[in-house]
């Protein structure tokens, strides 16, 4: 039993994770700001992008398209790492902004791209009919946007917005790279405290883990609740 | 100084051609190496990857659990700390044949991480087969294996190809984040160039981008083709 103990101790020191748990909470805290702040402008972001793909004007449509190609035919981290040394470049004005922020700029026009594209898929889901109805009771284009299109066209793709929310959580682990104290770095910090990889690496794989698990249950609960009132099941 | 005379003479078209005839020769060799790496991967990633999603296709009772918390855990991490794991924690063992050099890793990590794409899009593919095809084929006395060689296989190979190119795709992204480990391909090789003009980041970065771009996007639109016939009902050619 001792033996048993003390090799899983040379393994798996959880007392060493213990005197860092500060870290790791900072960590999971930037991670999760990220993260939430990305979601919700990228939302934004995507919900515009898709108006003006699907909006049918030339000059609106194809700057969308171009976008959206363009994003989704590059590397994420080739992408930080321009808005992380070329905003500040770009408009010098501004000043040193802290590296989250840039970070969560990357990331919103990251994901806002891929949102795009579900948002629109969501919105092509409304049979054309609920438009020409709701321009028949008389709406205005914004009314019937938002009292007929998205509400129908939103629910129809929640399940692939909460996958892509998923990706987004993990691809917050690409800003260690540009020095934003995330989950990664405060594993990265108790390695080079106290070289210990088994304790710093798997205790971010954990927690990410646990994060997905968590967005996982969320999914299934939202899926669930929509099949109860007429969830139209994808053939 | 040196940075401020560039930005003097960036406005210059000229100096912008120097540089880039400076530099891409440079970033052709790391886009090879990245295709290096993404080739190897998805040979990996394809082979473990169709293994497991023709176990996982067809409901086989240990295996399938087990192969699902395998995706789990690979959907659940972020492709970075699977990287470090491998790097930093596998050594850390003490066996020898985990000692492996960045190279190895870089390998590992990225046909790990293409064989849980894989396995998805195969299992999924096999399932969408319709049982009567299975039925039909036991009917006629086929064995297990026959059936999976010349009744389900065939008719999924539709299904899976055009969704094997986006992977291939995502595959060539994830290849830059294997930079961090000391991997000299075309992310890596963009920021050496960096280091020699380094008044020039955004430009440089935007030639490796360009590379990236010239590859992936017509693999996406061809992928986006393919599956638009595949939808339509019409066999993919293979």
């Amino acid at each position: 039993m001792e033996d048993f103990v003390s090799a899983i101790q040379s393994a798996y020191n959880i007392r060493i994770v213990g005197q860092y748990v500060d870290e790791f909470a900072r960590g999971v805290g930037h991670t999760v700001t990220a993260a939430a702040f990305s979601l919700a402008l990228s939302l934004v972001f995507g919900l515009a992008l898709a108006l003006m793909r699907i909006s049918g004007r030339r000059f609106l449509s194809y700057p969308a398209a171009a976008y959206v190609q363009i994003i989704r035919s590059t590397p994420l981290l080739l992408q930080i790492y321009i808005v992380y040394f070329g905003l500040p470049a770009i408009f010098p004005s501004m000043g040193r902004l802290p590296e989250i922020i840039l970070g969560i700029i990357a990331l919103t026009m990251h994901t806002g791209a891929y949102m795009a594209e579900i948002i629109r898929s969501g919105l092509l889901s409304v049979p054309n009919g609920q438009r020409e109805g709701a321009i028949a009771v008389g709406m205005t284009t914004f009314q019937q946007y938002r009292y007929v299109i998205l509400p129908q066209g939103i629910v129809n793709i929640i399940p692939a917005l909460l996958g892509q929310t998923a990706i987004l959580i993990k691809d917050t682990s690409l800003l260690s790279l540009i020095t934003v104290f995330d989950l990664v770095s405060a594993g990265m910090l108790l390695n080079s405290d106290r070289v210990r990889p088994n304790e710093a690496f798997l205790t971010i794989a954990a927690i990410y883990f646990v994060i997905y698990l968590l967005v996982l249950f969320l999914s299934r609960l939202v899926e669930d609740r929509l099949a109860g009132r007429g969830w139209r099941v994808p053939a | 100084m040196i940075s401020q005379l560039l930005d003097f003479l960036g406005s210059d078209l000229a100096h912008y051609w120097k540089i880039a005839a400076a530099v891409m020769p440079a970033l052709l060799k790391g886009f090879v190496e990245t295709l290096k790496l993404a080739l190897v991967g998805i040979v990996w990633g394809s082979l473990f990857g169709g293994m497991l999603g023709i176990l996982r296709g067809q409901y086989i009772r240990i295996a399938t659990p087990l192969i699902g918390a395998y995706l789990h855990l690979l959907r659940g991490t972020p492709f970075l700390v699977q990287l470090y794991v491998i790097y930093f924690v596998l050594p850390n063992t003490g066996y020898s044949w985990l000692q492996w050099d960045s190279q190895t890793a870089a390998f590992v990590s990225l046909g790990i991480y293409t064989s849980s794409y894989v396995t998805e899009i195969v299992s999924g593919a096999i399932r969408a087969i319709p049982r009567g095809q299975w039925e039909g084929a036991f009917a006629l006395g086929f064995t297990r294996l026959k059936t999976l060689r010349l009744i389900i296989l065939p008719q999924s190979v539709g299904l899976i190809l055009p969704a094997l190119g986006g992977v291939y795709v995502t595959l060539i992204k994830a290849t830059s984040i294997v930079s961090v480990v000391g991997i000299v391909e075309l992310m890596r090789q963009a920021d050496i160039s960096i280091v020699r003009f380094p008044g020039d980041i955004l430009y440089i970065y935007f030639l490796a981008g360009a590379l990236y771009f010239a590859f992936c996007f017509p693999v996406l639109m061809l992928v986006g083709r393919l599956e638009e016939r595949s939808k339509n009902g019409r066999m993919v050619r293979t």
